[in-house]
């Protein structure tokens, strides 16, 4: 069964026919090949799946496609323009914040909101910032300081 | 997740007709936090979803009238973040907080907590101690329910088909309160034992949550408690009989016996600050 909805997609204005029983992680997956967001749990335990919606950080496995009627999305795809990456993506790379990769969508999309929320977080906030996105790999240190990193350049 | 026909009413009159002309096959869809992850394993199976968030006014937060009122769709991030709640409530603010992660709280209402009616739901036990009121709407009208009598067993309530919580709301009152939460992970766990004990002057308010089937408040250890001076010895005598008013299980979390334990050591502990 498909309804139509209108909403934000990484800036652009989007109309689109999608099956009511979609989340909006496999929309973005399947329908528009934005395959950024993860599926690790699929409940809202892990935070691979994270995207903005309306400036907050949501898991889009615990969303409905059909419920972003009139919101406004942002995927780890979004944060790139012309080619050029976001600060924080130029930091995990740079601070070698990933190893096999599969976290870092969900853990760039929940930091970008934590650093518009909060622009200069101290090491403890960072860490409770992140305590909804699980990393298997690195052991979060370099994560924690490839945020920080970005946190030091708001402040100059 | 099985297919099925999604509604998005914007009045409550809207929500309940829908609700009462498809009868038991349609679900209420608050923050979906717990519905989706129960559609998705496929134990519920719902042919209607009837999203209530795009009911106007259902999201506010206000204190008015010497009342505090949380809306039905108020984000538990709103709750917890309200800065009237972390003056006045402290210990609300905090499980509130304590439950999931952001994430999580920025689609998790307080009350699809309250109407999932966990054993150990995380608003239970705060809302409990203070009292609250669980505000219905059905094809009847407005009708209000205590939330002492709302839990009915695991995961069932008084909420007949066709009705809709619009809010829960409690008395303004000047008091003290202590939220505890023990679980296996710091953060993004379920309690394994949760609590909030509330003084208001020489009376104490006493609800544990993950101990019974529902959440439940200790009356007899709050009547033995009540118009007593807190010393060693009367919260030792608390402890006890607290022990003795819960019924837990034993499951992947934790043995009957630790949580009967865990009891002891949360009511000493929450009662300690005022000693
Ligand atoms: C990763 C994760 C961690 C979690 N951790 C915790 C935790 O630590 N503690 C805890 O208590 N919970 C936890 N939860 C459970 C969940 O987040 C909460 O119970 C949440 O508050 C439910 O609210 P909701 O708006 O998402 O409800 P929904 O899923 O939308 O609804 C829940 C149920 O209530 C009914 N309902 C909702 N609103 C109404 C209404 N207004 N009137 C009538 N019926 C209604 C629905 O039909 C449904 O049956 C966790 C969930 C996840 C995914
Ligand atoms: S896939 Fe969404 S939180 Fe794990
Ligand atoms: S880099 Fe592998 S899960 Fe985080």
């Amino acid at each position: 069964m498909k309804k139509v909805i209108n909403f934000t997609l990484n800036g652009e204005v989007v109309e689109h026919a999608v099956d009511t029983n979609k989340t909006l992680l496999k929309m973005l997956r399947e329908d528009f090949e934005l395959t950024g967001a993860k599926e690790g749990c699929g409940a809202g335990e892990c935070g691979a799946c994270t995207v903005i919606m309306n400036e907050k950080a949501v898991n889009s496995c615990l969303v409905l496609a059909v419920e972003i009627e009139g919101a406004s999305i942002t995927t780890i795809e979004g944060l790139t323009l012309d080619g050029i990456l976001d600060p924080l993506q130029e930091s995990f790379i740079d601070n070698a914040a990933l190893q096999c990769g599969y976290c870092t969508p969900g853990m760039i999309m929940t930091a970008k909101v934590l650093l518009n929320e909060n622009p200069h977080p101290t090491e403890e906030e960072i860490k409770e910032g992140i305590s909804g996105n699980l990393c298997r790999c690195t052991g979060y240190k370099k994560i924690v300081e490839a945020i920080e990193k970005v946190a030091n350049d708001n402040e100059e | 997740m099985n297919a099925f026909e999604y509604f998005a009413p914007t009045t409550l009159k809207e929500a309940i007709d829908i609700l009462n002309e498809k009868g038991e096959e349609a679900s209420i869809l608050n923050g979906g936090t717990d519905l989706i992850v129960r559609m998705r394993d496929g134990i519920s199976d719902p042919k209607y979803v009837v999203d209530i968030k795009k009911i106007k006014g259902m999201d506010d937060i206000r204190i008015e009238n010497g009342r505090v009122f949380i809306g039905a769709s108020a984000l538990l991030n709103d709750l917890g973040n309200n800065q009237d709640i972390q003056k006045r409530y402290p210990f609300l603010s905090k499980a509130a907080l304590s439950i999931g992660s952001k994430q999580v709280r920025n689609r998790a209402t307080c009350i699809g907590n309250i109407c999932n009616a966990s054993p150990l739901a995380g608003m239970a036990t705060p809302l409990l101690a203070l009292n609250a009121t669980v505000h219905v709407f059905g094809n009847y009208g407005e009708k209000d329910i205590l939330l002492k009598d709302f839990f009915v067993f695991v995961r069932k309530t008084l909420l007949k088909h066709g009705e809709i919580v619009t809010g829960i709301s409690f008395e303004e009152q000047a008091c003290l309160g202590v939220f505890t939460k023990i679980s296996r992970r710091r953060k993004v766990d379920l309690s394994t034992v949760c609590s909030t004990v509330v003084k208001k002057y020489d009376e104490y308010r006493i609800s544990f949550g993950a101990v019974a089937p529902t959440p439940v408040r200790l009356n007899k250890t709050e009547a033995f408690l009540k118009g007593k001076m807190l010393s060693k010895d009367i919260i030792e005598k608390a402890c006890e009989l607290a022990m003795s008013e819960v019924s837990p299980i034993s499951d992947i979390r934790a043995s009957e016996s630790y949580r009967r334990e865990l009891v002891q050591v949360m009511l000493r502990n929450s009662l300690s600050q005022w000693y």
